[in-house]
């Protein structure tokens, strides 16, 4: 009971007292949180929606028979006719967009007759009937026009199929092939196992009827494939999301050091009195997990919110980059509640632990006595230059680590060892520059920058944890800035190099990653007939699995691309002899994300399941790609053709011949395709394109930032407004002595102005130097790719003077609070 | 119960200038060849059902029924459908095991598309099949056939032998259903076969031997009908006779003149008979709470040209058909007993006994209740 009423009169009352700063204190814990909890979510519900839908109208088959490029559909007859209880459904999978335009809607062909799985209406009276999910609202007899592949098709609704979330389309698997064109084609085999035996005696004893290069596996691996694919995605966009929760940290820590400070008198009271130390201890302890429940039950909520957002963006990228997705509902589980609240309760206790531990051991008798305002600096400045020094000898060792099961593990400790070693020198690289720099600042900016200077000084270690937090979260967004930057700038120098061709042709519809709708081989051929035009580079792909991973597996014209000299290869390999030599075997290039996620170098060799076996294909080169993460193997056209003898292609690139009307051409090209859901891009709109895709995918990253910084200028504002109440005394005086009212406003912005412009140097520095681990360590142990370092200036000058104005912003309301307080009443006080 | 986005498939059937064969008196029969697929036809089915034992004396009835379906289609989906997976015969298929002293009665349902080696009952294939349940012609032009059905309860395979040539039901090449022209078909039987193989149940593999029984019939279904059930007898009888009994009914449970069967004697040649050269008397029922139905399980059977007394009884009273969402009607088909006098001396027999229109009316095809 006691223990209570002493901790509501020492650390509640107060609180209470200043509901500004606690609320900013609250709320800057309830925005880190509130991030966590959102990416959290938002990951969950952009990677958890692979075939979902689909598995809600057939029920969830147990085994998936699949082949690179499409089954024989006869395989199916022979299957139907094996000895055991099995059921066997067969799949087309194709991708739909109403009238070309907007989200890309699976399209699905099953046998609806057949074996009773999946009947789901009458379908002779209707012209090319299909069945439609509850969530695209269409009704029975209406007619809907698709585009699938490069073809306008109408089709009537016959049906539509339960499912709040279900937006497949489904029809009939004849008509399925028709349109799609795959004729004696299947993309899938669902096997529906009887009760009696396990999933895997099952899949073994089907392994044995099945030819060669077909993979019989559990239902669900195409999903956990696509799961692992993201691992590294989402494990680098968590660990992005702690940001804010890390500059919330420093806060936390400033706010209850602030406490110990001005507590000091009361705590000497309370030792004097026979108060334990221990209940000092779990008394400013108990503030801390106070701060650290409000802001986490709010950051819940917030992150709740925020997460609705964010799965929209991470869905961007991962359509862009991986898979193609449908975000699912974001679903709160208790677990990501338990996660969010830990995350914020942890971090609020161990930043509180050092301030806290601080009060404990305060004598009764010295902090009874007056005069000491500032935090005790019990560690001298050399003891943590020492430590800093350690710190940063221990990160760069673990910049050299190799990354644990994929994740850059010893690579973000050294990010993080960073981080702390500098905001330990940081009082001194304060102290030093605003000791370097106040005679200079009397003479540019006057007196009030010199005595705001000599504040600074004077409150040195409260201002350290703000510079602290503030240069924290300026470097982590510099070094994502730059690292953005560099891969922008090397994106950009590998489009200038790599799209030769002046025109790109590709069918309407979405482009993620692993869909390859294809065109009417015939435009090709009249393409390249047009007068002016040189030479039609025809690439097909298709969407495989390598070695338990998606991957691409492709086919394109190898002499064209070294004509054009429009891929680069990685330094000391041959370019042309590699070109030259790819159609005359079972050769391939790879892409380097390929290269690099399943450590394949040049000479060795890949067994492809392709084609009704399984081939050994020697690696020719490694080529430089930023187009996916899925990773490409490319084989010539030829080699691809005599193995997938299907001459539709994915995507086209036309070379004019020299002199040749672009304008022209593009009226003729135009011609060809007239009818067809095919895009044409100009080589400079393609480029543009590329780019504004690459940025989409980045914006998530981004509005991880931006929270980072909020969460440290909102803290800015907090500190100050606590060092304006504990320095009213001398505000005052100041008044007294004649100041006048826009003195002490100008005083005090003069601080907030100092700490932004040293945190922002600091950061700058530091964000730079992590940069580099993100680029050449982090990035290239989670993903693979070769990024050349450029630092992109405007972007940094934006985001750094962003910083600087809001910090000054944020001293505004501080300084008016000062203006508005009394002096003669603040000096009776005392 | 199937998942909730499962619905039966009905075709509508859209006029349409073609018109299939009609059954025709005087129709040449040729074998193998009509043994196999008729497709020019809109119905035909390959029925075989059959009583066996196993070695300490555990009874068994089976049925494994072939359908094939022909379907009108519109010109859309006709230009849609690529050729294999066009939906112009669907090949329903019945399987049934009726575990007589163990009181268990199992049966499953199927339905295809010919697609891409999915069902179908050609000449040049040499078997009926849908799925892995078949019946393969093993020693063309003899009628040896091996039979194999696969489902999650049980596995069947039989060698079957006919003892006897195939009879020729009817009179003059067709079997009359009622008076309009359309209302016959051609209709062939294996009147005796004999079956041994082996029955997996459960986890328990057991040979079995036994005596089945083989129906084809093949005919386009008449423009309107008043026959809304049926009931059909085969009987087996321990002198190496057998008989083929049916009596028709219409929606006022008149009795049909057009009722027929046939008797085969012990040298196989068989002799038709008409509806009033035998009697049909019901006599206990059996209600089928599932389906509502309610069947009359044992009969009283009078033939008196040929001095015969039968009853039929059978041990498994629930051997009734139904899937919940199926093509085809509820009915019944069982395993039954013979028992009674053959011109005064007292003779047994093992048969099959199928009763339709019981639940709801059906047409002569038996593929879809009629509206």
């Amino acid at each position: 009971m006691s223990a209570l009423l002493l901790f509501w009169r020492l650390l509640v009352r107060p609180l209470a007292q200043e509901p500004l700063r606690t609320s900013l204190t609250v709320l800057s814990v309830a925005l880190g949180v509130a991030v966590v909890v959102a990416i959290d979510l938002a990951g969950d519900a952009a990677a958890g929606s692979f075939h979902s839908s689909l598995e809600s109208l057939t029920g969830k088959g147990d085994l998936l028979i699949t082949q690179t490029a499409g089954l024989d559909e006869h395989l199916l007859g022979r299957l139907v006719e094996l000895p055991y209880p099995l059921e066997f459904q067969p799949r087309i999978e194709a991708f739909a967009t109403v009238n070309g335009k907007g989200e890309a809607l699976p399209f699905i062909g099953l046998d609806l007759i057949g074996n009773g799985q999946a009947r789901i209406g009458s379908f002779g009276n209707f012209e090319r009937p299909i069945w439609a999910g509850a969530a695209l609202n269409w009704h029975n007899g209406q007619n809907v026009r698709l585009l699938i592949n490069d073809v306008l098709t109408d089709f009537t609704v016959a049906g539509v199929l339960p499912g709040e979330e279900n937006n497949v389309i489904v029809t009939d698997i004849g008509l399925a092939q028709t349109i799609t064109k795959r004729l004696g084609h299947l993309d899938a085999i669902d096997v529906k196992l009887p009760s009696s035996g396990s999933v895997d005696s099952w899949r073994r004893l089907l392994e044995k009827q099945l030819p060669r290069g077909v993979r019989v596996e559990p239902q669900g691996s195409r999903t956990d494939e696509n799961r692992k694919m993201l691992r590294a995605f989402r494990w680098n966009l968590r660990v992005l999301s702690y940001i804010a929760l890390v500059v919330g940290a420093f806060l936390i820590y400033n706010t209850i050091a602030i406490s110990v400070v001005r507590r000091r008198n009361e705590i000497g009271v309370v030792r004097a009195l026979g108060g334990a130390r221990e209940s000092i201890l779990s008394g400013f302890l108990a503030e801390a997990l106070f701060f650290g429940f409000c802001g986490s039950v709010l950051g819940l909520l917030l992150g709740r919110a925020l997460a609705t957002g964010a799965v929209k963006l991470v869905g961007n990228t991962v359509q862009a980059l991986y898979v193609s997705s449908r975000p699912a509902a974001v679903h709160f589980s208790l677990e990501s509640i338990a996660a969010g609240v830990g995350m914020g309760l942890l971090v609020s206790v161990i930043a509180a632990l050092a301030p806290a531990v601080e009060a404990a051991r305060v004598p009764p008798l010295e902090a009874m006595a007056r005069g000491r305002e500032e935090f005790s600096r019990r560690q001298g400045a050399g003891k943590r230059a020492w430590m800093a020094l350690l710190l940063f000898g221990v990160a760069a060792l673990f910049t050299r680590l190799p990354p644990i099961q994929g994740q850059p593990v010893f690579a973000y400790l050294a990010v993080l060892f960073l981080v702390i070693g500098t905001a330990a020198v940081i009082p001194e690289i304060l102290g030093a520059s605003v000791r370097a720099s106040r005679r200079m600042l009397m003479r540019v900016a006057g007196v009030e920058a010199f005595l705001a200077a000599q504040s600074i000084e004077a409150a040195l270690g409260r201002m350290s944890v703000l510079t602290a937090a503030l240069a924290t979260a300026v470097a982590m967004t510099a070094s994502v800035a730059i690292m953005v930057g560099s891969f922008r700038e090397t994106v950009g120098v590998w489009m200038a190099s790599s799209l030769k061709a002046d025109f790109y042709l590709r069918p309407a519809g979405s482009a993620a990653a692993d869909q390859h709708p294809t065109m009417n081989p015939a435009i090709a051929d009249d393409i390249e007939k047009l007068p002016g035009v040189a030479a039609v580079d025809r690439f097909r792909a298709y969407a495989i699995s390598y070695d338990g991973m998606p991957a691409t597996l492709a086919g394109g014209e190898s002499s064209r691309v070294r004509d054009a000299g429009a891929t680069r290869f990685l330094p000391g390999e041959n370019g042309r002899a590699i070109l030259d030599k790819l159609p005359t075997g079972d050769y391939v290039v790879v892409s380097e994300p390929f290269a690099n996620k399943h450590k394949i170098s040049p000479g060795d060799e890949l067994q492809l399941p392709i084609a009704g076996g399984v081939r050994t294909f020697r690696v020719l080169g490694i080529y430089y790609d930023y187009s996916t993460e899925r990773g490409f193997i490319v084989l010539d056209r030829k080699t691809l053709l005599k193995y997938l003898p299907d001459p539709a292609e994915s995507n086209l690139a036309v070379y004019l011949q020299p002199g040749a009307d672009a304008s022209r051409v593009r009226e003729e090209v135009d011609r060809v395709i007239n009818g067809r859901g095919i895009l044409v891009f100009s080589n400079s709109t393609l480029r543009k394109a590329a780019l504004a895709t690459f940025d989409r995918t980045f914006r998530i990253t981004w509005a991880l930032e931006a929270v980072a910084i909020l969460v440290a200028v909102m803290g800015v504002a907090g500190a100050l407004l606590a060092m304006i109440l504990d320095r009213r005394r001398e505000f005052a005086l100041l008044r007294f002595l004649g100041a006048a009212a826009e003195q002490v406003r100008k005083l005090i912005l003069c601080e907030a102005g100092l700490i932004g412009i040293i945190a922002n140097l600091v950061g700058l520095a530091l964000g730079t130097v992590l940069s580099l681990i993100l680029i050449f360590v982090i990035n290239k142990q989670s993903f693979g790719w070769t990024i050349q370092f450029h630092w992109p200036a405007p972007l940094l000058l934006a985001v750094l003077s962003g910083v600087l104005l809001s910090t000054i912003l944020a001293g505004l309301y501080p300084a008016r609070m000062a203006l508005a307080m009394n002096p003669i009443e603040t000096l009776h006080e005392e | 119960m199937r998942s909730s986005a499962l619905i039966c498939v009905l075709f509508i059937v859209l006029a349409s200038a073609q018109s299939w064969e009609i059954a025709q008196p005087g129709y040449r029969y040729e074998f193998p060849r009509d043994h196999f697929s008729h497709p020019g036809y809109e119905t035909e089915w390959w029925y075989y059902t059959g009583n066996l034992h196993a070695p300490h004396g555990h009874r068994y009835g089976f049925e494994l029924t072939f359908f094939r379906q022909a379907q009108k289609l519109n010109a859309a989906l006709i230009a849609s459908e690529p050729p294999v997976w066009r939906p112009d015969q669907i090949y329903l298929a019945h399987l049934a095991l009726s575990d007589i002293d163990g009181h268990r009665f199992y049966h499953q349902e199927r339905l295809h598309r010919a697609g891409p080696g999915l069902a179908g009952a050609a000449l040049s294939d040499q078997r009926y099949w849908n799925g892995n349940w078949q019946v393969r012609w093993t020693a063309l032009p003899r009628a040896d056939q091996e039979l194999m059905a696969v489902c999650e309860r049980f596995t069947i395979e039989l060698h079957l032998k006919s003892a006897k040539p195939p009879v020729i039901q009817g009179q003059d090449g067709i079997s009359r259903k009622g008076p309009q022209p359309a209302e016959a078909s051609h209709y062939i039987s294996f009147t005796r076969l004999t079956a041994s193989g082996t029955l997996k149940l459960g986890t328990t593999s057991e040979p079995v031997n036994g005596t089945a029984w083989m129906d084809h019939e093949f005919f386009s279904e008449p423009p309107a009908s008043d026959l809304t059930g049926w009931d059909w007898f085969a009987i087996q009888l321990n002198t190496n006779e057998e008989l083929m009994l049916y009596r028709l009914r219409d929606a006022h449970g008149r009795i049909s003149p057009y009722s027929s069967g046939s008797y085969v004697d012990p040298q196989g040649r068989a002799r038709f008979l008409a509806g009033s050269d035998f009697a049909l008397v019901p006599q206990e029922t059996w209600h089928s709470a599932q389906s509502g139905a309610t069947y009359p399980v044992t009969w009283q059977i009078r033939v008196p040209s040929l001095g015969l007394l039968l009853n039929e009884t059978t041990d498994l009273k629930d051997q009734e058909l139904r899937e919940p969402d199926s093509a085809s009607p509820t009915y019944w088909e069982g395993a039954v007993n013979y028992r009674g006098t053959s011109q005064g001396k007292p003779i047994t027999g093992v048969g099959y006994l199928e009763m339709t229109g019981y639940a709801q009316p059906v047409k002569l095809s038996g593929l879809s209740p009629q509206k």
